[in-house]
């Protein structure tokens, strides 16, 4: 088979994602882009739905991944073994580039050799309309806005990569990260390890469209924070990654401040004279903490948002907190994440099969 | 996901390697009968991935042979792709595409069937782990 240079491979991780597809899709089609330079690759991890019909309405290639699902960095290093291009773009399957953002990102890689790497932002608007997706949405939007520039983050969602570079480091770690989480961070934290810059842009933003409840943020900033603390070392982190787009804490100090809120709060449930000071206390020291975030929302959508969004960041914040402290104990205890004994078997054989069992970094 | 955690939290003891000798020794044995039924399996398994080529030819288009070649493993190598050809009405070089493929498929659709939903039928009857979509150009004039 002929080997066809192309400027651009656009790779989409998809499972079950039917509902989004057709929006995604095209706008990456509509890019302010010549047809005969890019190719969108179409990862499907094993849906039960329609996205593979979806898909092949504008995809150029679609790999289809046989079983229960091996998660997105394990997808979107299918669709690099099969890349043609000398960029690659990663784009989920719920982000809504603007015909401008690839073509940006293209001149951004091209104007600037030492750049390996450049991620788009969150749109201030989310493509749900409900409180708490708005919530999310800028809260991540918040995190990105304050360190944007170079920074050691790979953005999920929507960013671009140099192709050899991307190889030459090993690409995604499918080995440790089977759920959707912290792998672009790890990737990131790997290029910038290699030498090579990785830009956040803030200037290039898309749209989610993924309609988030109280439950599905919870849960999101559960495993986040877990897998942060379990996998890449909380302090290692904090000091390279914006903590907002990792986990929900706007500060490096706030988990800690958290966990005392929490147990000053719950003191404050004892009959004691001074029980309301004391949860005045824990709710003023926790809302001050972040004063940032709340004035940034108070900004965006008016003080009303920002009054509702505080109680909800406080809980959201001791969630984040018990998974911090679940995610070192499970660390302790247990060590890194590894793959079942079936996925370390295969591996340790090193048989050549399909779908190709996980790899390690 | 909560309850997940909770329960590997409340059950460490019993299955942490560090705490428990026996627990250790089980799961090396564990791994170690993994291995043989890894093998054993494996042997059922395919090896590489099966590919398609999926050329789509609403009304009035046509593709090069040559493009469709191109796209194909080279007369040396062992791979093979199925070769689908999705047509809205009477395809018009079938033949040439023939003569240059073999095992050639073709999926024929009512005339005025739309290339999206040509690529979404030929999807569903591509067999392949990797399927490439390649569409027809408008016919020019002279191909008439």
């Amino acid at each position: 088979m002929m080997s066809r240079a192309l400027a651009l491979s656009v790779i989409v991780p998809v499972r079950n994602s039917g509902s989004f597809l057709t929006e995604v899709l095209e706008a990456i089609r509509a890019s302010e882009l010549p047809s005969n330079t890019y190719e969108i690759i179409v990862v499907d991890d094993g849906s039960t739905d329609a996205s593979v019909s979806v898909a092949a309405r504008y995809a150029d290639t679609i790999v289809r991944l046989s079983g229960p699902g091996a998660g997105p960095a394990y997808a979107r290093n299918r669709g690099v073994e099969l890349a043609h291009g000398e960029i690659v773009a990663f784009i989920d399957s719920d982000v809504v580039v603007r015909p401008s953002t690839l073509p940006r990102m293209l001149d951004m890689l091209g104007e600037r050799p030492e750049i390996a790497a450049v991620s788009a932002s969150h749109n201030e608007i989310s493509g749900a309309s409900n409180f708490v997706s708005q919530y999310w949405n800028l809260l991540l939007r918040f995190g990105e806005q304050r360190h944007a520039g170079r920074c050691a983050h790979f953005v999920p969602g929507c960013g671009a990569i140099r192709r050899n570079v991307l190889v030459a480091a090993g690409m995604y770690d499918e080995w440790r990260f089977e759920i959707a989480c912290l792998e672009n961070v790890e990737l990131g934290q790997r290029l910038l390890g290699a030498g090579h810059g990785v830009l956040l842009s803030s200037e290039l933003m898309v749209t989610h469209l993924k309609r988030w409840n109280l439950v599905s943020v919870c849960q999101e900033v559960w495993r986040r924070s877990r897998l942060l603390a379990r996998s890449l070392g909380y302090l290692r982190m904090s000091s390279a990654v914006p903590s907002e787009v990792v986990f929900t804490l706007s500060r490096a100090l706030t988990p800690a401040i958290a966990i005392l809120a929490t147990l000053t709060l719950a003191a404050a449930f004892l009959p004691s004279p001074h029980a309301i000071a004391k949860g005045s206390i824990a709710l003023s020291a926790l809302i001050l903490s972040n004063l940032p975030v709340h004035r940034f929302y108070a900004r965006m959508r008016g003080l009303g948002f920002a009054i509702v969004s505080a109680p909800v960041h406080i809980f959201v914040q001791i969630i984040s907190a018990v998974a911090l402290c679940t995610g070192w104990i499970l660390r302790d205890v247990f060590g890194d994440l590894t793959p079942d004994a079936t996925t370390q078997a295969y591996s340790e054989v090193g048989l050549e099969i399909w779908p190709p069992v996980r790899r390690r970094v | 996901m909560f309850r997940a955690e909770l329960n590997d939290l409340l059950n460490w003891t019993a299955s942490s390697p560090r705490f428990d000798q026996a627990g250790a020794s089980a799961g090396a044995e564990s791994l170690a009968q993994e291995r043989e039924r890894v093998g054993e399996r494996s042997a059922r398994r395919r090896l590489t991935p099966r590919k398609s080529l999926v050329v789509v030819l609403p009304d009035n288009h046509v593709v090069s042979p040559e493009l469709v070649a191109e796209r194909l493993p080279s007369t040396g190598d062992d791979e093979t792709v199925d070769v689908i050809v999705a047509c809205a009405g009477q395809p018009i070089n079938l033949g040439v595409l023939q003569r240059r493929v073999h095992d050639l498929q073709v999926l024929l659709a009512p005339s005025g069937t739309s290339v999206e939903k040509l690529r979404e039928l030929a999807i569903m009857q591509a067999p392949g782990d990797i399927v490439t979509l390649l569409s027809g150009a408008p016919r020019q004039c002279d191909d008439a």
